[in-house]
């Protein structure tokens, strides 16, 4: 909401600069986003009009223009301006002026010839071409014609522009505060200066109800979303232009002027907050008005000659025949002011906010009108602003106000009632405040207390509760007076719970381990999982949440798999060229099982920890040992790895999942080589998978020592000759199961294929070392041990044994 | 006898002076005090010595044998140290050779930020909590007094999977779980992922991170809540660094305020960093809305409670002097390893 200092003026005596107004009413809510003082770097700027336009001896692009600019003067201006003819009216810059951004005109020579100013554009006076609809970005700033008798003024006057203007940012809670009369109040309390109130008698304008004025009648058929409608009739209207001071004000914030009716309704809507409409009477079929829903596919076409389809969630004015406008939204052009219009219904109506905003965003339409209604307006605001309305129709000699006015008040607005409770205002604001001071600043805001009860004023329709209370008198008391405590209550422990504590402890452990954390967005597309070669009814499709409304074909999908965005950021970090890439990922997946989300359920969320490599020292191998180290460090007791080969992702003979049962924890191996040719990456990709919920739910809980045996070690060599297919995880579940306890440790240490072997045939070579806890081992025992291992190897691998 | 044993120690201590080297030593400790020894045969002789000469001569000879093995021991040690100098020459190495470290990875910007939160919110007694970022509507809005109607709900912010169920676009939500399930006191802060349906620019993104704050008991009060944060940002932003409240709305806390931290980058005195302002705008806070808090199970009667949450990315970008936030995604290394 923008305003000028000029206009809150009217309201409270500003006896500060701009700044610290800004900063004061900063202080107390109404937060001021930009200070405008428009003009104010410019200098010597004038109005002036082309009396001829030559081409230059010397140039294509520019011509040699003569200027009037008042007194007698004329000045021979070069310019390359493409938009001007003989006769416009235009700001010259003046030898010596000064323009924003620190520029200063200077008489010069353009391509040999005088140039003795410059014309300017919208751009150049430092001015917004959107408050200029009609001029062009990139020209001279055609002025109006009717300034050929102010040839020579300065421009600042002619354009109003010697104002400073705020710009506040208003809370949603405070529709009151997108007025002038609104803010000139928050102004007064927050000088400590009394609130003027030039509008003080604006009651004094009220006329009877009327069930018909001038034939006009008003229905609501829809009290549920129009809690208010006030229409009053003005006749022998003369459309004319606004008068100055009017136009001035409505630019200041931002509206432009059009035509004096249009302008009383705006001007009212910015002065008190209450937004206001005009028809042409003659355009009211049956000059009966009828507040209703809107019919299915009905159309509009609005002032902004846009046709409109509607729906019956929406609320329209109405004639006999057709909709004359979307509530509180924009007229309708069938019943726009035109220049010969004679009798003009005025509308100062209050529908319901949340149908206004729906209808608002549905038809594409957020105009000043919808934004005030969508946060709530009162009701009592209504008559005030069509009386106001009436007034300044007779000010100006725009009209003449008809007796009387149609009423439809079906919700009246209800008093609030609060009780004053000092102790809990003061408990939970922190500060010892006297009721009288609590009182004071509430009275000051025209809070009424009577009796220790708390009536809000009609405007103030945000305040219901005992906490919004306390709320205005913190502001006023001062929210930098707030002191610093803290907590007075009982101990809390605090800290993080198991899961955090693994995470972080990982998270750890990779870092110092080489490997840089990533992060990324949550989302991912169709596309994302075809390009990992997920398609079709692979789970991660089926299951992948679905957004209504994404941001785009990118980010349709929830993530089931953060392999898609990990392949993509090591394909950004290759294409970056570096080298090494060693990266994870701690993030969610979403995964949508047994159709939850179709049910009204939320979707599973797990922690998903996602590694992904590229880089000369990487091997399926390095990336195992990581893995086992970030198992080990969480605390998984035992695992077993098996291959998998039905993992589209993963390479299917590079790929194994780690289990506890049949729960598969985690999953590593090299990328598909598809994947690697779709994110063009021309290098091996490693990838791990670690469920971090499932490794949390698997970790030992407590540690215990173990006493450390005493008994010696009994240490037996290995050295078989077996198929090449037979993985040596098999070997080893052999040697634990016939070792009957006895096996402390059995170590892989020699692994070789040879001609002489023969084709398809490797050596594989194990320590084993045997030991318990209690006792030394005999060479008896560990014989017996040796010899079933080695005969169940042979039954069951075929493997030979080598002397 | 005198005489040869004289002779004896002159001509040992002439070897011991020429030896060259630890074994020319050893040799002449063979010579003569080995077990065949010149001096150790004269002890063996004494028994052909009257009684009173053997203690003269025993005595003189224990006299000469004490000095030369004395003086073999200094040869000795000097021999030793001339080795261990020839050895240290030998092994002479260039320091200043490149190393054969490990290279050391990175924790992500925003993950430091908010691992420098949770430390500070840990040891003033809080919990990590946690919840769903696929969130029902009613946690993510309507328990948060922000009804059906409210602006916020509109697809234009919020993406939406169904009518009732969102991507959270806050981690507000967390906080009416935790009341729902938890009898106070409550302390928690709870940093994650929220989604708003906002175009990726330099300074926007539809993923980002907050840390919100909340604690409930008997008797908070908003002076507490300044109280808490004006810790908070002295120990997150520097010692110097001062908290300032300006009134502000939210549909969930009820007084609400925006906090300003005095600018960490200038001091206060106005830079590029605060526009000039000397304040940057940290986050927004309040009383939780006694709706919110009848609305999670909890008597607005018996306690209060504060509430605050902020944007992390924000404070990353402003800490770490991070001028577009799309380099937080992108995830180059290049970048990465500089924290």
């Amino acid at each position: 909401m923008k305003a000028s200092i000029e206009w809150l003026n009217e309201y409270a005596d500003i006896n500060t600069g701009a700044k610290q107004l800004a900063d004061i009413l900063t202080m107390t809510g109404s937060k001021v986003e930009t200070i405008e003082s428009q003009g104010n770097d410019i200098e010597n700027v004038v109005v002036g009009k082309i009396l001829e336009i030559k081409p230059h001896v010397d140039s294509d692009h520019l011509v040699v223009t003569k200027v009037d600019v008042g007194g007698g003067e004329i000045l021979q201006i070069v310019t390359g301006a493409k938009n001007i003819k003989e006769g416009d009216i235009i700001p010259i810059a003046k030898d010596g002026s000064k323009l924003p951004g620190g520029i200063e005109i200077r008489t010069g020579k353009l391509r040999g010839v005088d140039s003795c100013g410059m014309m300017c554009s919208v751009g150049e006076l430092g001015l917004d071409i959107n408050s200029y609809p009609d001029q062009i970005e990139n020209g001279i700033m055609i002025l109006s014609s009717n300034l050929e008798k102010e040839l020579g003024k300065d421009i600042k006057e002619v354009l109003g522009l010697n104002e400073t203007v705020l710009d506040f940012e208003i809370t949603p809670n405070r529709p009151d505060c997108l007025s002038i009369e609104g803010l000139g109040r928050e102004v007064a309390v927050s000088l400590d200066v009394p609130f003027k109130d030039p509008r003080k008698n604006i009651d004094e304008m009220n006329v009877e109800n009327k069930e018909n004025i001038e034939g006009l009648t008003v229905d609501i058929t829809a009290p549920d979303l129009c809690y208010r409608y006030v229409a009053r009739v003005v006749k022998d209207v003369k459309i004319a232009p606004s008068p100055a001071w009017m136009a001035k004000r409505l630019n200041s914030c931002g509206v432009r002027a059009i035509n004096n009716i249009v302008d009383i309704t705006n001007y009212v809507m910015l002065e008190m907050g209450q937004p206001m409409h005009a028809f042409d009477i003659n355009s009211i079929e049956g000059k009966h008005i009828t507040v209703r829903r809107a019919k299915a596919q009905e159309k509009i076409i609005t002032l902004d000659d846009q046709e409109r389809t509607l729906n019956e969630n929406m609320l329209v004015i109405s004639d006999d025949k057709k909709a004359v406008a979307i509530a509180g939204v924009m007229g309708g052009q069938n019943s726009e002011i035109e220049e010969n219009t004679q009798t003009v219904v005025f509308e100062s109506a209050v529908f319901y906010g949340g149908s206004v905003r729906k209808t608002a965003k549905a038809v594409g339409l957020r105009t000043e009108s919808s934004s005030r209604y969508e946060k709530g307006l009162s009701p009592e605001n209504a008559l005030r602003a069509i009386n106001r309305a009436v007034e300044l129709v007779e000010q100006i000699g725009a009209g003449k106000a008809v007796e009387g006015k149609i009423d439809v008040y079906p919700a009246k607005q209800k008093e609030v009632k609060i009780p004053l409770q000092v102790e809990r205002i003061n408990l939970l604001l922190g500060t010892n405040l006297s009721k009288q001071e609590m009182i004071n600043i509430l009275e000051k805001l025209d809070i009424k207390v009577e009796n220790d009860i708390v009536i809000p004023p009609y405007f103030r329709q945000d305040i219901e509760s005992t906490a919004d209370v306390a709320e205005e008198v913190l502001r006023f008391y001062g929210y930098d007076k707030l002191g610093t405590t803290l907590i007075n209550a009982e101990t809390t422990l605090g800290g993080k719970n198991k899961e955090q504590k693994i995470a972080d402890s990982v998270s750890e452990f990779l870092v110092n381990s080489g490997l840089s954390e990533i992060c990324t967005y949550g989302f991912l597309s169709e596309k994302d999982l075809a390009k990992c070669n997920i398609t079709g009814d692979n789970p991660y499709l089926t299951q992948a949440v679905k957004i209504q409304n994404p941001l785009s074909e990118d980010y349709t999908l929830m993530k089931t798999t953060s392999i898609p965005s990990m392949m993509q950021m090591l394909a950004n970090n290759n294409n970056y060229k570096n080298q090494e890439v060693k990266l994870f990922d701690l993030s969610r997946v979403y995964q949508n099982k047994n159709n939850a989300i179709e049910n009204g359920n939320l979707p599973e969320e797990s922690n998903i920890l996602t590694i992904g490599m590229y880089g000369q020292k990487e091997n399926f191998y390095t990336l195992k040992g990581l893995v086992e180290n970030v198992l080990e460090l969480a605390g998984i007791p035992k695992l077993d790895v098996r291959k998998e080969q039905n993992n589209k992702m993963y390479h299917p003979g590079r790929c194994a999942n780690f289990n506890i049962g049949n729960d598969v924890i985690a999953t590593i191996g090299e990328a598909n080589p598809l994947l690697t040719k779709n994110y063009d990456i021309t290098q091996r990709v490693l990838i791990a998978e670690i469920n971090i919920d499932k490794i949390t739910k698997y970790a030992r809980k407590t540690k215990k020592y173990a006493p450390i045996t005493k008994f010696p070690a009994v240490e037996r060599d290995i050295s078989m000759v077996l198929n090449e297919e037979i993985e040596v995880g098999e070997i080893e579940k052999i040697i634990q199961k016939k070792s009957k306890k006895l096996l402390e440790e059995a170590k892989l240490f020699d692994i070789y294929r040879s001609d002489k072997l023969g084709e398809n045939k490797k050596s594989v070579a194990y320590s084993l070392k045997f030991r318990v806890p209690d006792r030394t081992l005999t060479d008896e025992e560990v014989n017996g041990v040796m010899k079933e291992i080695v005969s169940e190897l042979e039954k069951t691998l075929g493997a030979e044994l080598r002397k | 006898m005198k005489e040869q044993i004289e002779q004896i120690k002159k001509q040992a201590l002439e070897q011991i002076q020429n030896a060259q080297d630890a074994k020319a030593l050893d040799e002449a400790r063979i010579k003569y005090l080995g077990k065949k020894g010149e001096l150790t045969l004269i002890l063996r002789g004494m028994g052909a010595l009257t009684p009173e000469e053997r203690p003269v001569i025993g005595s003189l000879v224990n006299e000469v044998r004490d000095e030369l093995e004395a003086k073999i021991e200094e040869g000795e040690k000097h021999f030793a140290n001339l080795e261990i100098e020839k050895k240290l020459k030998e092994e002479n190495i260039d320091v200043t050779m490149p190393s054969t470290k490990n290279s050391l990875g990175s924790v992500h910007p925003i993950t430091q930020i908010i691992n420098d939160v949770k430390e500070i919110f840990i040891g003033m007694g809080y919990e990590i909590a946690d919840g769903p970022e696929v969130e029902l509507a009613t946690y993510n809005f309507d328990k948060l007094n922000t009804p059906p109607d409210h602006p916020a709900r509109d697809v234009q912010d919020t993406f939406y999977i169904t009518d009732d169920i969102v991507l959270r676009s806050q981690t507000s939500p967390v906080q009416a779980r935790v009341m729902e399930n938890t009898k106070p006191p409550i302390k928690i802060i709870c940093p994650g992922a929220v989604y708003r349906s906002d175009s990726v620019d330099a300074t926007h993104s539809p993923v980002f991170h907050q840390i919100e704050g909340l604690v409930i008991d008997k008797n908070i009060s908003m002076a507490d809540l300044k109280g808490t944060l004006a810790m908070f940002a002295k120990k997150c932003l520097g010692e110097k660094t001062l908290v300032r409240f300006r009134p502000h709305h939210f549909p969930f806390t009820e007084p609400s305020a925006e906090a300003d931290v005095s600018c960490f980058v200038c001091g206060g005195k106005g830079c590029r960093v605060c526009k000039g302002e000397g304040w940057i705008e940290l986050l927004g806070c309040g009383m939780v809305h006694p709706n919110v808090l009848k609305n999670c199970g909890i008597d607005p009667e018996e306690y209060s409670g504060f509430a605050f949450g902020f944007g992390v990315e924000r404070i990353a970008m402003a800490k770490f002097g991070i001028d577009d936030m799309r380099l937080l995604y992108e995830n180059d290394v290049r970048f990465l390893k500089q924290f």
